[in-house]
């Protein structure tokens, strides 16, 4: 019977692994968009600059990645106020990366420099967007040090207004806790 | 203590066993004082779920062996398989949000639904659990059984004891006067109706389609095949399901692969059918396609990608494009006309300088003409006015707008704004004697339709079809033919004739009585029945 022990040892063990498969493979999957508190989802994409952009590179610091395009007015309107801030906080180390929803590099680039915005943008063809669930334009998502997102925030941010879309608000969350 | 297991007729039975493996007599001595139909299941074999003193290994086995168990894992599945039909599930919800989607469709039963995961019925852990607990019970009662009975039937004998046969469900007893002949003929008998026969003395055993006894197995181990290929979609590159839109004289990336796909054309094909109400009727609607490989400069916005082409195709609803286990088939389109390109012809005080073609989904910065620079500065796909600025309203070209950076030979910079479709264009800057150039349109490309097909791997599906196959196989072998064995014991002149089935009792206690009446006696299929085959 040492026989039949072993093939009821070798049935088990091909069944846990089976069962490690499905529930790997399950989690695994990433089909539901990062939420608050989730782990950000890595991406790579080429920025206006030429370069390709990963995130895993910028984890580390303190992120702010915004989602727009020059056909979302709430988006273009508060352009001014994200490099603003951007410079405000650049001594803190703090990363903004503007990704661009799918529009022409002659319009991003006609509206950059217009803008004069020195954070990265990034061009994205619906597969980031994708990734990140995002569907309402424009959306900010705030990323702290261990890559944790912290805050997200669906539509256009302000200062001083309302303080659920505050950026200044939700910067200093994110760098000071 | 140790139980003596050997059998009065010399055989050493392992612990567990029911009768004797050589002779059939019952082990424990219990059964065989009683006069009920003997328990012939996997022939009285001793099976590993029934050992006594089990360790944690032994009591894993003995759970999944239990076909008790088994029905209930299975109705457990059912039900939950009920609920998670009870709510469309999140995968064909017309919204990006499920949270608030049931919440506000469903009121506070969406709300709970959804919270409970059921909103995600089969994509949840305990469900493929319980799938995976089915096929664990699957693999653990097929074992559990068929390695003993293919032993016992393996090396059963023609003797059995006078017990064993006179406690089957069939049974005939009566005298004989010549054994040796008798059995001669029932021999010949047994054979003429394809049995296969044993003698040894006095006794024959004649047996025939042992074979459908491994039909329930067999379709267990199809539907084992079935389940582990279905695991198989886990596998990176085994399953990808994904839409691709593209208009026409577009070519887009099937994001996740290296391939691209260009829509050459798409066609809509209707007449005018045979309906008496002469009624149009669509008969196919298709998209010349062709299937790309990036070599370089792949998902790269900034520069064009290099393709090589691979295949040519003609998409039809069920006419996929296929390459190496990517199939592209068409699912819908829609009458979207759009300007996909605008060709300017520039011309200075009358005479033309040259042509710009612009391509409107993703312009390129520069056009040469002649002696002079074009440089495209701006682009606003949907020009519309934002406080006194212009801005675009959307990403579509319905009203493309135009800056452009013109440079001469002289050095001389200028820039012109050309809103070609409002027929409006403008100097923005420039010296005010150089002639002014003029855009006029020259010609422009659009696109009718937008093409939607679904780019689909599905590489388990022959996995999938082979277990279904023997599935159907080992289903069929089990139930068209039945395992009969008929044994004979003759003691001086005695004679007992007994029999045994696995279905069909009414089937062999006919074909019983027609052998016996072969051999000269004379009886019929209801007096065979010894007891058992009617329902107690």
């Amino acid at each position: 019977m040492a026989r039949n022990k072993w093939v009821q040892l070798t049935i088990l063990a091909v069944i846990i692994a089976a069962a490690v498969f499905t529930v790997s493979s399950n989690l695994s999957a990433g089909s539901s968009a990062p939420q608050v508190m989730d782990e950000a989802v890595n991406f790579s994409l080429y920025g206006l600059d030429g370069a390709l952009h990963e995130l895993d590179d910028y984890i580390g610091k303190p992120i702010i990645i915004n989602f727009w395009g020059t056909f979302c007015p709430p988006c273009v309107r508060e352009m001014p106020l994200i490099q603003s801030k951007y410079e405000e906080y650049a001594d803190s180390g703090l990363v903004v990366l503007g990704i661009n929803l799918d529009e022409s590099t002659v319009t991003i680039n006609h509206f950059t420099q217009g803008m004069n915005l020195t954070f990265p943008i990034l061009l994205d063809k619906n597969v980031v967007r994708k990734q990140y669930g995002v569907y309402e334009y424009p959306t900010t998502f705030f990323i702290d040090e261990k890559g944790v997102i912290r805050q997200k925030i669906v539509g256009e941010m302000n200062e001083g207004s309302l303080p659920s879309h505050d950026i200044d608000l939700a910067i200093r969350r994110l760098l000071y806790g | 203590m140790l139980k003596n297991t050997k059998c009065e007729c010399g055989h050493q039975n392992p612990v567990g066993t029911v009768l004797c493996e050589a002779c059939g007599l019952p082990v424990h001595p219990e059964d065989v004082q009683s006069d009920k139909p003997l328990e012939m299941r996997y022939e009285g074999a001793a099976r590993r779920s029934q050992k006594s003193n089990p360790n944690i290994l032994d009591r894993v086995w003995n759970f999944f062996s239990s076909v008790k168990v088994a029905v209930y894992l299975i109705i457990i599945t059912l039900i939950c398989s009920i609920i998670g039909t009870l709510l469309p599930q999140v995968n064909v919800i017309p919204s990006n949000d499920p949270a608030s989607y049931y919440a506000t469709e469903y009121g506070w039963i969406g709300e709970l639904y959804y919270a409970l995961g059921l909103a995600d019925t089969f994509g949840t852990w305990w469900y493929k659990g319980l799938v995976l607990m089915i096929a664990a019970s699957l693999i653990i009662c097929s074992l559990d059984r068929i390695i003993p009975l293919y032993r016992a039937l393996s090396k059963q004998q023609a003797v059995k004891h006078e017990t064993f046969l006179r406690r089957q469900k069939v049974l005939y007893t009566g005298d004989v006067a010549n054994a040796e002949a008798w059995l001669g003929e029932m021999e010949a008998a047994a054979k003429g109706r394809r049995y296969r026969v044993t003698r040894e003395g006095n006794a024959l055993l004649a047996e025939k389609n042992r074979f459908s006894r491994w039909g329930p197995y067999i379709n267990h181990i199809g539907l084992i095949i079935l389940l582990a290929a279905l695991l198989t979609r886990g596998i990176p590159g085994w399953y990808m399901e994904q839409g691709i839109a593209l208009k026409e004289g577009q070519t887009g990336p099937i994001n996740g692969t290296s391939y691209y796909l260009e829509n050459i054309q798409f066609t809509e094909v209707k007449e005018v059918g045979p309906h008496i109400s002469g009624q149009e009727l669509q008969f196919a609607f298709e998209t010349e396609a062709v299937l790309y490989r990036c070599i370089d400069n792949c998902h790269n916005p900034l520069s064009e990608p290099i393709l090589e082409e691979v295949k040519q195709h003609t998409i039809k609803p069920n006419e996929p494009l296929v390459h190496e286990g990517y199939s592209i088939y068409q699912i819908d389109y829609s009458f979207e006309p759009q300007l996909t390109a605008i060709t300017f012809d520039i011309g200075a005080e009358g005479r033309s300088l040259g042509e710009i073609k612009i391509e409107l989904a993703d312009p390129a910065f520069f056009y040469p003409v002649g002696d002079l620079t074009f440089e495209l500065s701006g682009y606003y796909p949907d020009l519309t006015n934002v406080n006194g600025e212009p801005a675009t309203k959307s990403r579509q070209p319905n009203n493309p707008a135009f800056i452009f950076d013109v440079q001469r030979a002289d050095g001389v910079e200028e820039s012109y704004f050309v809103v070609p479709l409002e027929q409006f264009q403008t100097r923005l800057k420039g010296s005010g004697d150089a002639e002014v150039l003029q855009f006029e349109i020259a010609d422009m490309d659009a696109s009718r339709y937008s093409s939607y097909m679904l780019v689909r791997v599905e590489r388990a599906l022959p996995y999938i079809l082979a277990g279904a196959l023997i599935f159907l196989f080992g289903v069929v072998l089990g139930l068209y033919w039945q395992h009969r064995r008929i044994w004979v014991r003759i003691d001086g002149d005695q004679l007992i004739v007994a029999a045994h089935t696995n279905k069909n009792w009414y089937g062999i206690r006919e074909e019983l009585a027609k052998l016996l009446r072969k051999t000269g006696i004379e009886t019929d299929a209801k007096s065979l029945d010894n007891n058992g085959v009617t329902k107690k």
